[in-house]
């Protein structure tokens, strides 16, 4: 017969108080909550403009941080916690969330505190998390978040008898609208205790399991605050701790097996009965379920057929919007460089260090720092996408097709943020839990095509037919194709990958679907803040550095006074004669050479390498002018549509990006994948160029 | 050989169906995938991986829970815990439910 024991009362004993973080003296306060509660948001409005985005070391994992402050002006520092649902650890990502919860985190101190934030119009759910998180022994402060948006839908909410029945602060707060922060601020800036002992009532089973382990544990280590809490992980298969209390646990999971307990569902289904019972008691009633307007859109948007439509809608005023858009600030930007290029000209006296300005840092840099509308672009309607919660639904229509070629939807959201750029693609496959899919996923990411391609498209596109004679839809027309090119591929090869060459069945998608939300415009717009911050410090350094190189190769050793002869007999230009015979079957020159060779490190710098590659030659005019007039030394033109288009193809499939490399390696834990990565992409990129060209003129182009 | 087994495969199918039809008939257990769109349902018995089931019951999907059924199809969409989750048939079907009202 189960009994509860003594010690199982023992464990509720008095809330422990805490002060400051000694070492810090700031408050440090970590943000927990489910995806889709507002957490971003909430972090957002807190913050503002104050974060930093990092990485936690060792991993990609994004670390976010900001300083916020209290009402008496006091700095705290908040964490941005990756969204979850449990604290029962299933990705990377919740590893590390987990980390930093229990200050296990290498470089970040233990939080003072825990600020979870909640969904008000669905709470059971929300508050799950809660009750795990009450559980770490620090003080927890509840953010009743889109009180608004619960209210309207019928839910009835009282946030002072939720912090009677839980024991816990509950302050009500619209994130998107800035309210309830001044409430927040001033609860963050008091002294905060610990949430005292555990409400829920444990299964008689596993109350006495648990009574024991905990007591074994505090026979060792009496200073343990959270005991039960350590037990549980035990239970649940962690080997950290005292020997007696991790023996007594492996008696006891041993019995449960045994006996065919399902002791960790008995936990879950306990805290839910609880959670039903302290929302009954709070008057929190329950909003209607369904029938209202994201039923609606939801019906035409995961429609069978419809909903394709929709998304091929979605994605064709994406690219056309780029194209069209996009135009208008561009041609400043160009206007302006072509401006500040005159002025020097005219205000510098003539010799190598103006050659440099003009010809190598302005070209260079001009010539890619002129794609970042574009970019900031893409990132607003990824933007709006996400936060509206349509991606979701995509992923959802989309799990079928990711099912044929062994990949789950959950692989979508990483792939669709590799359209921005593959780094953030493949950060975010730490969400896919399984490995495999992981792996497969973070192999093709790269095959979707980035936005550092945008520049090289565009380029090759206008080099390929005359801008003019060519409507804006059809350029988007062209542009999407070099995209579902890349995509096509990349899920052909995720099924060789997954199915054939790792095996194995994927799991079955679990997907929560939020309710649709006008976007937060702030967080959209410090999201393109911080992608335009990024990508101007990438033009600043990495690519500013690489024109100069480049500047410098392709000018020296001085051989000729002749334009062309000097590019030719320069450093870079021998590397490029040196490399003519491998990609002349592609329909590539050795200026192309000169161009794939430098985009290693990035694919934008084969604008700014076309760009100095024909300043050196003395092209004063722009690059796609100088582009269509390059010729072979007999006389025919280089940049046929037929080359034009080997080129692109070239750039759909070629891994060049040292920076992803770097991840994959981060993220694989070694350079087998990445090497493989290397390999075969551009074995890809190579075969696919050369067939263009092969088939072109069998074709008779 | 081949043909034989093949038979037995499609018989002992249509033996779960008939099984199933039955089971609806007399008020057993049912699989998500079983019951129409607009249906609540209570969760009798989950029968997926472990790690899996812990996933299912931490959104809601719990012993005794009662979700709602909102979108059917390859894969479908449930309301469950105030909000909407979308699961594979493949999982759907290894989530045993009964009729709210214990009609069938």
């Amino acid at each position: 017969m189960w009994t509860e024991g003594p010690e199982a009362s023992r464990l509720r004993g008095s809330a422990p108080v805490f002060s400051m973080n000694q070492e810090t003296s700031k408050r440090w306060v970590a943000v927990v909550g489910n995806p889709n509660a507002g957490k971003s948001t909430l972090f957002n409005a807190l913050t503002g403009l104050r974060q930093r985005v990092g990485n936690y070391p060792g991993v990609t994992v994004e670390k976010r941080t900001g300083t916020a402050y209290t009402l008496h002006g006091e700095p705290m520092e908040l964490i941005d916690l990756p969204g979850m649902y449990s604290l029962s650890v299933r990705s990377p990502d919740e590893e590390i969330a987990l980390k930093v919860l229990r200050g296990e985190s290498a470089d970040l101190p233990r939080p003072d505190a825990i600020l979870c934030v909640v969904d008000a119009s669905n709470l059971e759910r929300n508050l799950f998390l809660v009750t795990q998180v009450m559980e770490l022994g620090l003080p927890v402060l509840v953010a009743l978040n889109m009180v608004d948006m619960a209210e309207a839908q019928g839910v009835r909410l009282h946030p002072d008898e939720l912090s009677q029945s839980l024991g816990i602060q509950f302050i009500p707060t619209q994130a998107h609208r800035g309210k309830g922060l001044v409430e927040l601020r001033a609860a963050l800036g008091q002294k905060l205790t610990g949430p005292g002992p555990r409400r829920w009532t444990m299964p008689p089973p596993l109350a006495v399991a648990v009574g024991q382990i905990a007591a074994a544990w505090r026979e060792s280590l009496p200073a343990e605050l959270r005991a039960e809490g350590k037990a549980l992980e035990l239970l649940a298969g962690s080997d950290e701790g005292p020997e007696g209390a991790r023996k007594l646990a492996m008696a006891w999971r041993e019995r449960f097996r045994k006996e065919a307990y399902d002791w960790s569902a008995a936990v879950v289904n306990a805290r839910y009965t609880y959670l039903q019972n302290v929302l009954k008691e709070a008057g929190v009633g329950v909003g209607m379920s369904g029938g209202n307007w994201t039923d609606w859109i939801d019906a035409a948007v995961l429609h069978p057929v419809a909903g394709w439509g929709i998304l091929a809608g979605m994605m064709m005023a994406l690219f056309v919007s780029i194209f069209s858009i996009a135009s208008y600030p561009m041609s400043w930007i160009d206007g302006g460089f072509t401006h500040l290029g005159g002025w020097l000209q005219e205000v510098m006296p003539s010799g190598l260090f103006r050659d440099l300005l003009i010809d190598g840092v302005l070209a260079g840099v001009g010539g890619v720092v002129i794609f970042l509308p574009q970019i900031l672009i893409l990132f607003f309607f990824l933007g709006l996408l996400e936060d509206s919660g349509y991606l979701a639904r995509a992923a959802f229509l989309l799990d079928r097709v990711m099912h044929r070629v062994g990949l789950s939807g959950k692989s979508f959201i990483p792939l669709l943020s590799s359209y921005a750029c593959a780094i953030p693609g493949i950060m975010a496959t730490r969400t896919v839990e399984d490995p495999k899919d992981r792996l497969t996923t973070i192999l093709i990411a790269p095959l979707m095509s980035c936005s550092a391609r945008i520049p090289v498209y565009t380029t090759l596109l206008a080099a390929a037919v005359p801008v003019a004679l060519v409507p804006v839809w059809q350029k988007a027309g062209a542009m999407l194709g070099l995209y579902i090119l890349g995509t096509g591929t990349a899920f052909l090869l995720a099924w060789v990958f997954r199915k054939k060459m790792l095996g194995g069945g994927s799991p079955p998608l679990i997907l929560e679907l939020p309710p649709y939300r006008s976007p937060a415009l702030r967080t959209i717009l410090l999201r393109m803040w911080e992608r335009a911050v990024v990508f101007l410090r990438r033009a600043g350094t990495v690519i500013l550095a690489l024109s100069i190189l480049l500047w410098f190769v392709s000018n020296f050793p001085r051989t000729s006074e002749d334009p062309s002869a000097k590019l030719a007999g320069s450093y870079a230009g021998q590397l490029g004669h040196w490399l003519e015979p491998v990609i002349r079957p592609l329909g590539f020159d050795w200026r192309i050479g000169i161009g794939l060779v430098a985009s290693f490190a990035a694919r934008e710098v084969f604008v700014s390498t076309m760009s100095i590659v024909y300043h050196v030659e003395g092209e004063e005019e722009g690059l796609i002018e100088a582009m269509r007039k390059a010729t072979w030394p007999d006389g025919s033109a280089i940049y046929t549509p037929l080359t034009c288009l080997a080129l692109l193809v070239f750039y759909v499939y070629a891994l060049q990006c040292l920076s992803t490399v770097a991840v994959a390696k981060r993220e694989t834990g070694g350079w087998r994948w990445p090497a493989f990565m290397l390999l075969y992409m551009t074995g890809l990129a190579y075969l696919g160029a050369w067939l263009v060209q092969v088939i072109g003129r069998a074709l008779g182009f | 050989m081949g043909a034989g087994l093949l038979a037995t495969v499609s018989q002992k199918e249509q033996i779960g169906v008939m099984a199933s039809h039955v089971h609806r008939f007399i008020g057993g257990v049912l699989n998500l995938t079983q019951v129409g769109p607009g249906t609540e349902v209570r969760v009798s018995r989950l029968e997926c991986a472990p790690n899996t089931c812990q996933r299912l019951r931490e959104l809601g999907f719990c012993e005794n829970a009662v979700v709602k059924k909102i979108r059917g199809g390859a894969d479908l969409v449930c309301w469950v815990c105030g909000t909407r989750v979308a699961l594979s048939a493949r999982l759907a079907k290894q989530i045993l439910v009964e009729h709210v009202d214990g009609r069938s």
